[in-house]
């Protein structure tokens, strides 16, 4: 199931959403993510009809969502599953009811809907859960419900909003394996909404950066990473960034250099360079002491990269000369802020 | 005296008995129209909202002991007569369905935003998210709240009694009161309140089963 976004305005007193086009091709994971207030949620209720934009078109596998009838409408939004982010389960029906329960709107066989719920409920990995109410299950396996209750009308394309931000790290992270698992098996076409670009980076193959109501970046999301364009996907990233920065760092980080301190660096190497001598060469080209405060192999789903972060004393001419003659080797780097000098070299 | 104690206990249990049961059809109607009508309903209208509203408030600030002599022509037009058990089940009716009405809309407006966009989301039609979501999910407060207004129903079933309306109520007046059976006075408040707990405890006893 493909969709497709064509000049998509959104205005109540103010304009939430102007000129969004996107095209979502079958089977892709595509995130969109902004801070908040961007737009984010009201593209998606546009997407899922639970709001009528005031332009513009969206069109679900050719045919048109927007300007329609109710009942119209209605028929359209049964083939698109919902994952909310209080996962909005009835609390007085058991997990299976629960998954059971759009067919039951649909007002078709209860056998049947039973055995495809029971089976949908294994296919997420509740088996034996089958009978017991949401107050009963934890926050991951709530959310596991939602998921097979949203995939169990057939649906071949599903609505994520901000699904993760009820969970703890590691449930996310569940949930996320799911549901790419899913889309490889199943080929449901996913998009979702998210202020964590660790979300993203878990999930996506397509990204979009939605900011004041405009899509101001959007790329695969390699590039989104490694070569951000746009001021705040770069603070996206560095958000990322920093939260694998040491505790004890991140609290000494200052935003502009002071006299004494040292630039701390972010190198991102690709696959290419990772056999480059680039460090040492770089200490001996230039005469500065270079300190590894950091360092990790960060992937993109299935493509390891690595990632270091160095500090080098601050001397504005010296290293822009090193950021550029590290982007000729393809290091990509960025400057992720300033240390005192005796933060990072005693 | 056993006996007309006996047939009075069964008058008013028909009467509160009718008038819940048809005032719960009637209220929750009225619920429904009041929680789909309202300016973020599914169904936006609001100057019927309103009118509902207000109609709803007026009748329900009559006393009820004025209620029934308000009510006195129309009980006659319709039940033929303003004397005895059913024609003071017609006023019952009136006020069990003002009472349930506001209840029900209460408890059908807890409903959370998220399960209604739930509905919305799965294409279901208005009468089906009222019906299997709203209702569904409220219905543990909607039971309490039919409790209570049954336990006040009975009080008004008594009062009924002022003015002819058979059961208890009736037998207090006529024969503890004006006759001076003190006895009599005493047995029949026993057997409200023994009434009274019996309601409230299958009433709180179903609620807490409905609650998962």
């Amino acid at each position: 199931m493909s969709i497709s976004i064509k000049n998509l305005e959104k205005a109540y007193d103010v304009v939430v959403l102007k000129g969004i086009n996107l095209e979502v091709p079958q089977g892709q994971i595509l995130g969109i993510i902004g801070k908040s207030g961007a737009g984010k949620s009201t593209l998606l209720r546009c997407l899922n009809g639970l709001e009528q934009p005031s332009a513009g078109t969206i069109t679900v596998d050719n045919e048109l969502f927007t300007g329609i009838s109710d009942k119209a409408r209605r028929k359209i939004q049964r083939k698109i599953g919902n994952v909310f982010q209080n996962f909005n389960l009835l609390s007085r029906l058991t997990a299976l009811e629960n998954v059971m329960f759009p067919l039951k709107l649909l007002k078709e066989d209860i056998k049947k809907s039973r055995s495809k719920a029971l089976k949908m409920l294994h296919l997420v990995g509740l088996k034996g859960k089958e009978n017991n109410y949401p107050s009963q299950l934890s926050g991951g396996q709530l959310q596991r419900v939602a998921i097979a209750r949203a995939l169990i009308s057939d649906v071949s394309f599903l609505l994520c909003d901000e699904f993760t931000s009820a969970l703890d790290l590691e449930t996310s992270l569940e949930i996320l394996e799911l549901l790419r698992d899913l889309n490889q098996r199943l080929g449901i076409t996913i998009v979702l909404i998210t202020h964590d670009m660790a979300i993203v980076r878990e999930i996506c193959d397509e990204v979009c950066v939605l900011d004041k109501g405009q899509v101001v970046e959007k790329n695969d999301i390699t590039s989104i990473l490694l070569y951000p364009q746009n001021a705040v996907t770069k603070s996206l990233i560095r958000n990322l960034i920093n939260r694998d920065l040491p505790h004890h760092l991140q609290e000494i980080l200052m935003e502009e250099p002071a006299p004494d301190s040292s630039a701390l660096l972010r190198l991102f190497f690709s696959n290419q360079t990772a056999g480059d001598p680039v460090i040492s060469s770089i200490v001996k080209k230039y005469n500065v002491p270079v300190n590894i405060l950091f360092g990790n192999l960060d992937h993109i789903r299935e493509t390891a990269f690595g990632c270091l972060i160095v500090a080098i004393p601050y001397e504005h001419s010296k290293i822009d000369d090193i950021m550029s003659d590290l982007a000729k080797r393809d290091v990509s780097t960025e400057i992720i802020g300033y240390l005192p000098q005796k933060g990072c070299f005693t | 005296m056993k006996q007309l104690v006996l047939q009075s206990f069964i008058e008013t249990v028909e009467m509160v008995g009718v008038s819940m049961a048809l005032g719960t059809i009637i209220g929750s109607l009225l619920a429904i129209l009041l929680v789909l009508t309202k300016p973020s309903g599914l169904w936006p209208r609001s100057y019927l909202h309103q009118i509902l509203g207000i109609g709803l408030n007026a009748f329900r600030s009559i006393p009820f002991i004025i209620l029934i002599i308000l009510m006195i022509p129309f009980t006659r037009f319709w039940v033929g007569t303003s004397i005895g058990t059913a024609a003071a089940t017609l006023p019952l009716t009136f006020a069990a369905s003002l009472l349930i009405a506001r209840v029900i809309e209460d408890a059908l407006n807890t409903t959370p935003k998220g399960l209604i966009e739930v509905g919305k989301a799965l294409g279901a039609s208005n009468l089906q998210i009222i019906l299997k979501i709203q209702f569904r999910e409220a219905l543990p407060l909607i039971i309490s709240g039919l409790t209570t207004i049954s336990i006040n129903i009975i009080g008004f079933s008594a009062m009924a009694g002022t003015v002819g309306g058979g059961g208890l109520g009736d037998l207090a007046i006529r024969y503890g009161y004006q006759r001076y059976d003190f006895t009599l006075l005493i047995i029949i408040v026993i057997i409200l309140i023994a009434m009274v707990q019996c309601v409230q405890t299958l009433g709180n006893f179903v609620s807490a089963r409905l609650r998962k």
